[in-house]
């Protein structure tokens, strides 16, 4: 299980522990990322 | 003495004496000076690109530093481009200041027309500073005073890039006289990739 990522201008990298404890408490409807829905089409 | 055809800008003769060049140099740079300050409206005119972030792959959030300053008490954001690995409203935040943000605003769904209300009441961010979905990011907005000791003032459009969504804008103020630096933006869900950043100041001299 990997915290989830945060960027600080050019750097990315994953959230420590504490800022992931963190970011929940101040954003707590947050949900983590899921992949882009594939679009289909239809004839 | 010779001078230049527009602004007549004087400048040393042919025949003028080479000691003279470094007093010739400073009377032609004092006059570009006075001129182009006259022409552009102050020393820093307009609305000027402040800093340019691209953003990430699959980032949470997104912290802009060194953006505000004495050199302006206002600011202009705003994204292009990049989308949201799900539809989620994308939040904003100054300095790491977590507390105070209030705000309130108003969309329209397209479908219906139908009005809806929000309101950001003493809140960790604004909460809807700009919309993320999988096709694009939306945020456009102003921030007055985040360098200065007093309370920030925000005004943003609220465009959801979805169909069955809605769109609209809000404006509002952060509840703390403090001095901010830097900014963050907040996906409120999810996770943003790509698209860029881009931070203007509003000339004030």
């Amino acid at each position: 299980m990997t915290n989830p990522l945060i960027q600080i201008d050019d750097e990315v990298r994953e959230m420590t522990d504490e800022e992931y404890a963190e970011f929940m408490a101040n954003n707590p409807d947050w949900v983590a990322a899921e992949k882009p829905t594939t679009k289909t089409t239809t004839k | 003495m010779a001078t230049t055809t527009n602004y007549s800008w004087t400048t040393p003769d042919n025949t003028a004496y080479v000691k003279d060049g470094a007093s010739a140099i400073r009377t032609l740079g004092s006059s570009v000076d006075t001129t182009l300050f006259t022409a552009l409206g102050g020393a820093y005119p307009g609305l000027r690109l402040i800093k340019k972030q691209t953003i990430g792959t699959g980032v949470t959030s997104v912290n802009v530093t060194g953006v505000f300053s004495a050199t302006y008490d206002a600011y202009k954001i705003v994204i292009s481009g990049g989308v949201g690995s799900i539809n989620a409203n994308i939040g904003l935040r100054l300095g790491g200041n977590t507390t105070g943000y209030y705000a309130g605003g108003q969309n329209v769904v397209y479908s219906t027309a139908a009005a809806s209300l929000y309101s950001d009441n003493n809140v960790a961010l604004w909460t809807r500073a700009g919309y993320a979905t999988t096709d694009i990011i939306s945020m456009s907005v102003e921030l007055v005073n985040p360098f200065l000791s007093k309370f920030t003032t925000i005004q943003h459009a609220f465009i959801q890039g979805a169909t069955a969504n809605s769109s609209g804008q809000g404006s509002g103020f952060h509840n703390v006289a403090s001095s901010f630096t830097d900014f963050t933006i907040i996906a409120a869900a999810g996770a943003l990739t790509g698209g860029t950043i881009y931070v203007y100041g509003y000339g004030a001299s």
